[in-house]
């Protein structure tokens, strides 16, 4: 009785399809219910989130009858009656168990080495063991994955540095600032990448949040969903006392801060390190300020620049880990007392 | 772990210089060779009592390579020199100023440390560098006000030593004749150093790159004008 993984996943299927079989939390204890009164399964776990959708299950069944059952189960849930091809896959022991591991990891994850993928499925697992779709195997399945995971984070580097713009801006604050609860940030220009950057340096503490914007409409409602307050934009430069991190992407053709104009303000804030992220295009901040004293300024090439090498020593470690991967998953299937002979349905691990 | 074994080399050092202090019957600063070990262990004594707060102990990496630098100099043959006769002094004050003026410089050595710290780190920020050391190392924030603290704290046990030096030099018969001494000459000429960087960084915000530069800047003129200074000295080199 093998451990069996079905699903589909951003390297399998396009959003568009994934949408179509994603379940929402709620539905999740009712879905796992019915999977096992229907005989899909004796022990199951459903993780859906925005990348994948996928059921981690012990059955009685031989695999291939195991997968169809999977299968039907996933397409009726959903009612889907398009037609699919390669979008669903379908893993049996060790790839199974490799494949979950892989998972915690964030070895599979689009962001390569990322973490919230781990969070996402301890909490599809406890989902799973508080209504009690668990069993012996599968818990020790999905708490070896844990394991594996905090050994990976560790002993390799797969999770150091930043790989998005905006984390690579709250980590180079954090090089900068002490806290981040007590400084001053300021959005000038409500866009997208600007808004997710703001985001970002929330997640990590920062609290005094100003938007200003051409459109004082714009300014507003960005100021509301940050939980800041929204400036005028002719007045910003009146509240750069209080500032100590400056992020800008406005369309303005021309500098909107350039060196001369910097220089009078920096002595205003007492020399105060200054963090200017200017991700416009064209540039919003004359260069030569980085030639003042105190301040720090990088432009969207330069954080891209430090993302993708971080990405780069990323995709360095993932040899590593999957070495890793196998020996754990190798030890857990050991463990489970030798494989049987070809042809007939391995043992599972847990057997007690 | 690197703490641990500071601590360990602490304790060995410690107990060497009580076996030597109670042989001459006071504080072991006699000649350059026991200022300069005891400069070392005073440092190393800053350092273990800052670093009992883990976000400062990462001054240790820095601090380590320069005592072993000073460790090195003060096994140079000719420093451990026989004590001569001294002037009469009591051995208390003379210790007690011994050791405030030590504290002080390993404050101050300290200070320089972070200031190298921090010169690496906003380097690195400003040119956009990506560097191993530039993850583990803390935020220049952090460094600066390491820095700062530190060097007011030595700037503190500077004018206590000094003031226990007056003390001590009362107790002997006409005091006025030391008064152009090289080293207490040099003394108040490193308090003013020292008191010009703090109202530089307090009063007129002078902080980052220019505080950082006069930190080294005043640790590395004290380091090499510290023993010329005692060779000259009548009082402090008999």
């Amino acid at each position: 009785m093998p451990l069996v993984v079905l699903g589909l996943s951003h390297h399998s299927s396009p959003v568009t399809v994934r949408e179509r079989f994603a379940f929402e939390e709620a539905r999740v204890p009712a879905a796992l219910q019915s999977l096992r009164d229907s005989g899909g399964a004796d022990e199951a776990v459903i993780l859906s989130t925005c990348n994948r959708v996928e059921i981690y299950a012990f059955t009685q069944r031989e695999p291939p009858a195991a997968f169809a059952a999977l299968r039907e189960f996933l397409v009726t849930c959903h009612d889907f009656r398009d037609p699919l091809r390669d979008e669903i896959y379908t893993l049996s022991e060790p790839q199974s168990v490799h494949h979950l591991f892989k998972v915690a990891c964030g070895l599979d994850s689009m962001v390569l080495g990322e973490t919230e993928i781990l969070g996402q499925l301890k909490k599809a697992y406890d989902l799973a063991l508080q209504n009690g779709h668990t069993g012996s195997r599968l818990n020790k399945a999905f708490q070896r994955a844990f394991n594996v995971a905090k050994h990976i984070r560790t002993e390799t580097n797969i999770q150091r540095g930043s790989v998005s713009v905006g984390s690579v801006a709250v980590e180079l604050a954090e090089k900068i600032f002490s806290r981040l609860g007590d400084r001053g940030v300021m959005v000038i220009g409500a866009g997208d990448t600007s808004e997710k950057t703001a985001r970002a340096l929330l997640s990590r503490g920062a609290r005094n949040i100003l938007v200003t914007n051409r459109s004082q409409d714009k300014a507003i409602a960005l100021a509301q969903e940050l939980g800041g307050r929204a400036v005028p934009f002719e007045d910003w430069a009146g509240e750069f006392e209080s500032i100590d991190i400056i992020i800008s992407s406005t369309s303005a053709r021309d500098y909107i801060l350039d060196r001369a104009r910097l220089g009078p303000l920096m002595k205003l804030r007492r020399n105060r390190p200054l963090l200017l992220i200017d991700i416009a295009v064209p540039r919003d901040i004359e260069p030569e300020v980085n030639f003042l004293e105190n301040v720090y300024l990088y432009n969207i090439d330069d954080l891209q620049a430090i993302a993708d090498d971080y990405l780069k020593q990323r995709k360095e470690e993932v040899a590593r880990c999957e070495q890793i991967i196998r020996e754990k998953a190798e030890a857990l299937l050991a463990h489970a007392g030798g494989r049987a002979p070809s042809g007939s349905v391995r043992p599972a691990f847990g057997h007690e | 772990m690197s703490y641990l074994l500071l601590l360990l080399g602490f304790g060995f050092h410690t107990a060497a210089m009580f076996l030597r202090g109670f042989r001459l019957d006071r504080c072991p600063v006699t000649n350059l060779y026991e200022a300069t070990t005891f400069a070392m262990w005073t440092i190393v004594a800053v350092y273990l009592i800052v670093g009992l707060w883990a976000r400062l102990r990462f001054l240790g990496a820095f601090a380590s390579p320069v005592l072993f630098a000073i460790g090195v100099f003060a096994l140079m043959p000719n420093l451990d020199a026989l004590h001569g006769k001294r002037p009469e002094l009591p051995a208390a004050w003379t210790s007690v100023h011994a050791a405030l003026m030590s504290l002080s410089y390993g404050a101050f050595g300290l200070s320089a440390v972070a200031a190298l710290m921090y010169l690496t780190q906003e380097r690195n920020l400003k040119f956009h560098k990506l560097r191993a050391v530039f993850t583990l190392m803390p935020p220049i924030q952090r460094l600066e006000t390491a820095a700062g603290r530190l060097l007011a704290s030595g700037f503190i046990l500077l004018t206590l030593g000094l003031l226990s030096g007056v003390v001590d030099l009362t107790h002997i018969n006409n005091p006025h004749s030391y008064r152009g001494d090289p080293k207490i000459v040099w003394s108040i000429g490193v308090w003013l150093l020292y008191l010009g960087l703090i109202i530089m960084r307090w009063r007129f915000a002078q902080g980052g790159r220019r505080f950082a530069l006069s930190a080294i800047g005043s640790f590395v003129f004290v380091l090499l004008t510290f023993w010329g200074t005692n060779v000259l000295s009548p009082l402090h080199n008999p």
